[in-house]
C-alpha cells in the first residue's frame, strides 16, 4: 500500500526528481507562476509567528494559501515521522529549531530536504546553507538581573557559577526537559579546551579533574550540579527567577537574550552578561527545509524564500515578525537591531549541529547521573 | 433459527458482547499500544530498556522516579477519595446547610487546569530558594520550609486539590442511587448512625470508592504540569516528567519504555482495585423500586462539617480561578494584581503593547475554535459513553474469564499513554487508507476517534461503578419477556444508570475540551480547537491572552457542570429535602 502512494506520488508531474532539481535553481519571479498553478502551501512551524508570516505571505502572492501549523520541534517531528510511515506528505515547508535533532531524526532518515533560495545564497555565510538552510540564530546565555546588579556582570568566568557563593543560586531549564539546554551543555562539552583556559584563569591553576571525568567540560557541568544549580521546568519560570525586580542577590542563569525585550513589559531587569569567559552561552539556528514528498514544490521554495526576508534592509514582511532584539539574521545584508548587540560583538558560541548531534545523548546520560 | 438458538446455547452468555467490546478496544487501544511498544523493540532500540532498567542510570532514570510516582499516584488516590467521599456524603446523604452549592464547587477543581492550581500554590507558599521574590506567606514574613514550598508535600496537596472532584462526582452519583428501603430498614430496626454507614452505605458504594481513587491514581501518575512547576527546583522527577523530558530531547524510545512501565506499574495497583471489587459478590442495590432515605442528621457537628465543606470548595476553586482570572488582566506575570487591563480580552491591535497582539475577542478564530471544540467535546463525551456503558455491562453483567480483564485493563490504559504517542500512533494506524476504508488523515473523524479513546478510562470506570449498582434482577425479568440487549439496554439499564452516565458525560466533555497532547499532533487548520489556540499563545510567550483562553475554556467546562447539575435535579429532586 505504501509503495503504491510513493509511486502515485511520483508519478505526478511535479515531484518528479529532474523537475526538482530545475525548481531549486529558478528565482522568485519564475516560481511564481508555478506555485500560483500549485495555489496552496503548507508550513510546519515551530513558532505561532507563522500566523503573521501567512497574513504577509497572501498579500503578496495572491492566489496561494499558505497553511500554517504550529507545533513544538518534538511535536514536529513525531507528526512527520508518523506521516511519512502512513504515506502522507500534508508539509511542503519545514520550520524548526532544535538543530541537532533534525539533523540526526529528519534529514538523515530524508524525511527532509536542503533548498537554499538562490536570491539570497551570496548573502548567507556557508554554515548557514548547509547541511540545512538556516533563516536566524537564538540564544541560550547567561542573563543577569541589572537592578540587582548595577555595576554590570556579577560574574566574569562561567567557572565561577562553581563556587560556594554561587551555591543554589544559579538556575536553568532541565536540560533533560528542554534539547536547546541539553544543546549548550553538549556545546560546553565541545569546548573543552577553552574551558580548561578559562578554569586555569578563574583558579589560578591548570584543572584537575574528578576520576571518571574525561574533560573539562564535563567536570563544568558535575562542578555545577554538585553546586546546586536549580531547574525548572520553563524558560519563563527561569525569567521570572532571574528578572523579577526587587530582589536584593538575584540568581544568575540562561535564558534567551532575545527575552531581554519583554523586560518593560514583564518587569524584569534581564541583561546578558557577555563579557564572560570562555562565552556566555550558545547561538543556535531555526532551519527551513523541504519536505521532498511535498505536493507543492514551487509554492515551497517560495515560501522559504519569502521567510528569507525581502531584499529591503529589515528584510521586509516576510522576516519582520524574526526581526527582533535578540536574535539575528543569518543573511549578513538584513542590518541588525539596532536594540541588541550585533552578532560579531556578541560573546555566544555558535553551535554547529553536526558537531553537537553525535555526543548529545552522552552528554544527558552524564547529567541523568548527576541529577 | 434453531440452529442459532442451538448455538447460543453453547455459548456462554454474554460472549458476543464481550468478544464486540474487545474488538472495539483492540482497534481503539491496543493497536495504538502496540504501534509503541513495537517501537521500544526495534533491533535498533531495544537497547532503551536496559538502560532504564538495568544500567548506571537506571537510578534516576526509573527508579526513583517510580518510586515518587506510586507515592503520589497512592497518597492522591487516598486523599481524593477520603475528600471527595466526605463532601459526597455531607452533599447527598445529610441535611448540611448549602449542598446545592457545595455540589456544585466540589465538581469545578478538576476542570481549573492543574497548572494554575499549583500557581496558586505557588504564590501563597513559594520561598526564596529559586529566586524572583517569595510568595504571600514570605511577604508577610512568615518563612516557609523548602519543603513546604517544594517538592513531594506540595505536590501532592495540589494534586488532591486538583483530582478530589472526580472522587466526588463519581461517588456523589454513586450515593445518590444507595436505596432508601435498605437504609430505612437498618434504622428501623435501631441501627446507628455510624452501623448505616460503615454496613450500608460504605458497602454499596464501594464499587464508585474504587472506580474513583483509580481514576485519581491514573491522574496522578500522570499529571505532568504540578510535579514540573512544584518538583523540578528540588529535582523531584515523576516518571510522567521524565518521560516527556525523553520525548523532548529526541531520546523517544527511554520516554516510551518508560511510558510502558507506567502503564505496567499502575495496571498492578489497578488490578488490586478490581480484585477488590470483583471479591464482593453483589453491589446491587438499585432494585428499580424503594425511595430515598431520610437525610442524616448532622446535628451539633452541622456547623464545623460545614464550615470545613464550604473552606474545602473554595480554597481549592475559587483561589486557582481569582489566580487565572488575575493572570488575564495583569501586564507583568510578576505582579498579578497590579495595573490591570482588560486588552488581552478585548483590546484592539497596538504595536505599542504586548507586541501588537489584540486581545482574545478580536481573534477571528475564536469564536470558531469556540463551536467545533463545543462539538467535537460532545460527539466524543456521547461516543465514549456508548462504549463505556457497553464495556460496563460486559464487565459487571458477564464477566468471562481472560476476556474481561483484557477489556478491563485496556479500557483504562489511555489516561497513562502520553498524548503525544498516542496522537503519533492514530497518524501510523489510521492516516493511510485501509483497504476500502478511506484516510482519515486531516478529517475531525481522526481527532475524535483518539479523543474518544482517550475518554475511555473515564466512560468506564463510571459506568462500572454505576453498573453494578444496578439489579440483575430487572435484567433478568425483562429477558424473560423477551426483550432484546439493546431494549434491555434502553429501557432499564440506561434510565437507572442516569445519574452515573450524566457524570461521566460531564467528565468526558470537560476532559476533551481542555486536552491538548492528543490534539496538537491531530488537528488540522480546518479544525482549529481552544485548546490549540491557548497552546498558541503560550508558546510565544503570551501568556494573558493564554490565560484568557483557558478561562473560557473553563466558563464552558463550568456552564456543563451548571446545567448536568439542572438535569440532575430535574431528573431527581435529591437536592431539596
Amino acid at each position: 500500500m505504501r509503495t503504491a502512494i510513493l509511486s502515485a506520488c511520483l508519478t505526478l508531474p511535479l515531484a518528479a526528481p529532474g523537475l526538482a532539481q530545475d525548481l531549486d535553481a529558478l528565482p522568485p519571479a519564475d516560481l511564481l507562476p508555478l506555485a500560483q498553478a500549485e495555489g496552496k502551501v503548507t508550513v510546519y512551524a515551530f513558532t505561532s509567528r507563522i500566523g503573521r508570516v501567512e497574513t504577509a505571505f497572501e498579500a503578496a502572492y495572491p492566489g496561494i494559501d499558505m497553511v500554517g501549523f504550529d507545533m513544538s520541534s518534538t511535536e514536529m517531528i513525531a507528526r512527520l515521522r508518523s506521516e511519512a510511515g502512513a504515506g502522507i506528505a500534508n508539509a511542503d515547508v519545514i520550520y524548526v529549531s532544535d538543530a541537532p535533532l533534525v539533523l540526526s531524526e529528519l534529514l538523515a532518515s530524508g524525511l527532509i530536504a536542503p533548498y537554499v533560495p538562490p536570491r539570497v545564497a551570496a548573502a548567507l555565510p556557508d554554515s548557514a546553507k548547509a547541511p540545512l538552510l538556516q533563516q536566524r540564530l537564538s540564544t541560550k546565555v547567561l542573563m543577569y538581573n541589572e537592578e540587582s546588579y548595577p555595576d554590570g556582570a556579577p560574574v566574569g568566568n562561567l567557572w565561577d557559577l562553581t563556587r560556594e557563593e554561587w551555591s543554589g543560586k544559579v538556575v536553568m531549564v532541565d536540560p533533560l526537559q528542554r534539547g536547546d539546554y541539553l544543546d549548550l551543555m553538549t556545546e560546553i562539552v565541545l569546548r573543552s579546551d577553552e574551558m580548561a583556559t578559562a578554569y586555569e584563569a578563574a583558579f589560578g591553576q591548570p584543572i584537575a579533574l574528578d576520576e571518571g571525568v574525561a574533560d573539562a567540560g564535563r567536570q563544568f557541568i558535575t562542578d555545577l550540579f554538585q553546586n546546586d544549580v536549580v531547574l525548572f521546568g520553563s524558560t519563563d519560570d527561569v525569567n521570572v527567577a532571574i528578572g523579577a525586580k526587587g530582589q536584593e542577590a538575584a540568581p544568575i542563569g540562561f535564558t534567551s537574550y532575545s527575552d531581554r525585550r519583554d523586560n518593560e513589559d514583564e518587569g524584569w531587569a534581564l541583561q546578558v552578561a557577555n563579557e564572560v569567559v570562555p562565552a556566555n552561552g550558545i547561538v543556535f539556528p531555526a532551519l527551513l527545509a523541504l519536505n521532498p514528498e511535498g505536493q507543492n514544490p514551487a509554492a515551497a521554495r517560495l515560501a522559504i524564500d519569502f521567510l528569507m526576508g525581502d531584499d529591503s534592509e529589515t528584510g521586509g514582511e516576510g522576516f519582520a515578525p524574526f526581526y527582533v532584539a535578540g536574535d539575528w539574521a543569518t543573511r549578513n545584508d538584513i542590518t541588525p537591531h539596532p536594540d541588541a548587540i550585533p552578532l560579531a560583538e556578541f560573546n555566544g558560541w555558535q553551535i554547529d549541529p553536526q558537531q553537537t548531534a553525535p555526543i548529545r545523548a552522552e552528554v544527558a546520560d552524564l547529567i541523568l547521573q548527576l541529577q | 433459527m434453531t440452529a442459532r438458538a442451538g448455538l447460543r446455547a453453547r455459548l456462554p452468555a454474554g460472549l458476543g458482547l464481550n468478544l464486540g467490546v474487545l474488538a472495539l478496544l483492540a482497534l481503539l487501544v491496543a493497536a495504538p499500544l502496540m504501534t509503541i511498544l513495537m517501537q521500544t523493540l526495534d533491533p535498533e532500540r531495544i537497547g532503551a530498556w536496559s538502560d532504564v532498567l538495568a544500567s548506571p542510570l537506571s537510578r534516576n532514570l526509573f527508579w526513583l522516579p517510580a518510586l515518587n510516582t506510586m507515592a503520589l499516584g497512592l497518597g492522591v488516590a487516598a486523599g481524593c477519595v477520603l475528600i471527595g467521599g466526605f463532601l459526597a456524603w455531607l452533599v447527598v446523604m445529610t441535611d448540611m446547610p448549602f449542598r446545592g452549592l457545595v455540589g456544585f464547587l466540589a465538581t469545578l477543581p478538576f476542570m481549573i487546569p492543574s497548572f494554575a492550581t499549583a500557581l496558586a500554590w505557588g504564590t501563597v507558599f513559594r520561598n526564596g530558594r529559586v529566586g524572583g521574590g517569595g510568595g504571600l506567606l514570605e511577604g508577610m514574613g512568615i518563612a516557609v520550609p523548602d519543603a513546604l514550598a517544594w517538592g513531594m508535600t506540595p505536590t501532592m496537596i495540589v494534586l488532591i486539590a486538583h483530582y478530589y472532584a472526580l472522587g466526588f462526582t463519581v461517588i456523589a452519583a454513586a450515593l445518590a442511587t444507595v436505596n432508601g428501603d435498605l437504609v430505612e430498614a437498618a434504622q428501623m430496626t435501631g441501627a446507628s448512625r455510624r452501623r448505616v454507614l460503615f454496613g450500608i452505605v460504605l458497602p454499596v458504594v464501594m464499587p464508585a470508592l474504587i472506580a474513583g481513587g483509580s481514576l485519581c491514581f491514573a491522574g496522578a501518575v500522570s499529571n505532568f504540569a504540578a510535579p514540573a512547576l512544584l518538583g523540578l527546583p528540588v529535582r523531584m522527577q515523576t516518571l510522567s516528567t521524565r518521560l516527556f523530558g525523553m520525548i523532548e530531547i529526541g531520546q523517544v524510545e527511554r520516554g516510551y519504555v518508560l511510558a510502558i512501565l507506567l502503564i505496567g506499574l499502575s495496571a498492578v495497583f489497578l488490578a488490586l482495585g478490581n480484585r477488590l471489587l470483583a471479591g464482593r459478590r453483589s453491589f446491587a442495590t438499585i432494585s428499580g423500586k424503594g425511595g430515598r432515605a431520610r437525610r442524616f442528621a448532622l446535628g451539633r457537628a452541622r456547623g464545623p462539617l460545614t464550615a470545613l465543606a464550604l473552606l474545602i470548595c473554595l480554597v481549592t476553586t475559587i483561589l486557582p480561578i481569582l489566580l487565572l482570572i488575575a493572570a488575564s488582566l495583569a501586564p507583568m506575570a510578576s505582579s498579578l494584581f497590579s495595573g490591570w487591563t482588560l486588552h488581552f480580552w478585548i483590546g484592539e491591535a497596538d504595536p505599542a503593547f504586548a507586541r501588537g497582539q489584540a486581545g482574545i475577542f478580536n481573534n477571528p478564530q475564536l469564536l470558531r475554535a469556540l463551536t467545533l471544540t463545543v462539538a467535537i467535546g460532545a460527539v466524543v463525551a456521547f461516543l465514549a459513553n456508548v462504549i463505556g456503558i457497553l464495556v460496563a455491562v460486559a464487565l459487571t453483567r458477564h464477566r468471562l474469564r481472560g476476556i474481561s480483564e483484557a477489556v478491563s485493563q485496556l479500557s483504562f490504559l489511555p489516561m497513562l499513554l502520553p498524548g503525544i504517542a498516542f496522537g503519533a500512533a492514530y497518524i501510523a494506524l489510521y492516516g493511510a487508507p485501509i483497504g476500502p476504508l478511506p484516510a482519515l488523515y486531516g478529517t475531525s473523524v481522526l481527532l475524535a476517534l483518539a479523543l474518544t479513546a482517550a475518554m475511555l478510562p473515564f466512560a468506564v470506570q463510571t459506568g462500572r461503578a454505576t453498573v453494578a449498582q444496578i439489579s440483575g434482577d430487572i435484567d433478568e425479568a425483562a429477558r424473560l419477556t423477551g426483550a432484546g440487549f439493546f431494549r434491555r439496554i434502553g429501557a432499564i439499564t440506561l434510565p437507572l444508570a442516569s445519574r452515573g452516565l450524566l457524570a461521566s458525560l460531564l467528565l468526558c466533555f470537560v476532559n476533551v475540551i481542555s486536552d491538548l497532547a492528543i490534539v496538537v499532533l491531530l488537528y488540522t487548520p480546518t479544525t482549529p480547537l481552544l485548546s490549540v489556540l491557548s497552546y498558541r499563545y503560550a508558546s510565544d510567550g503570551f501568556h494573558q491572552f493564554a490565560n484568557a483562553v483557558t478561562l473560557v475554556i473553563l466558563s464552558i467546562s463550568t456552564l456543563a457542570a451548571g446545567l448536568a447539575t439542572l438535569l440532575r435535579g430535574r431528573n431527581r429532586p435529591w437536592l431539596s429535602s
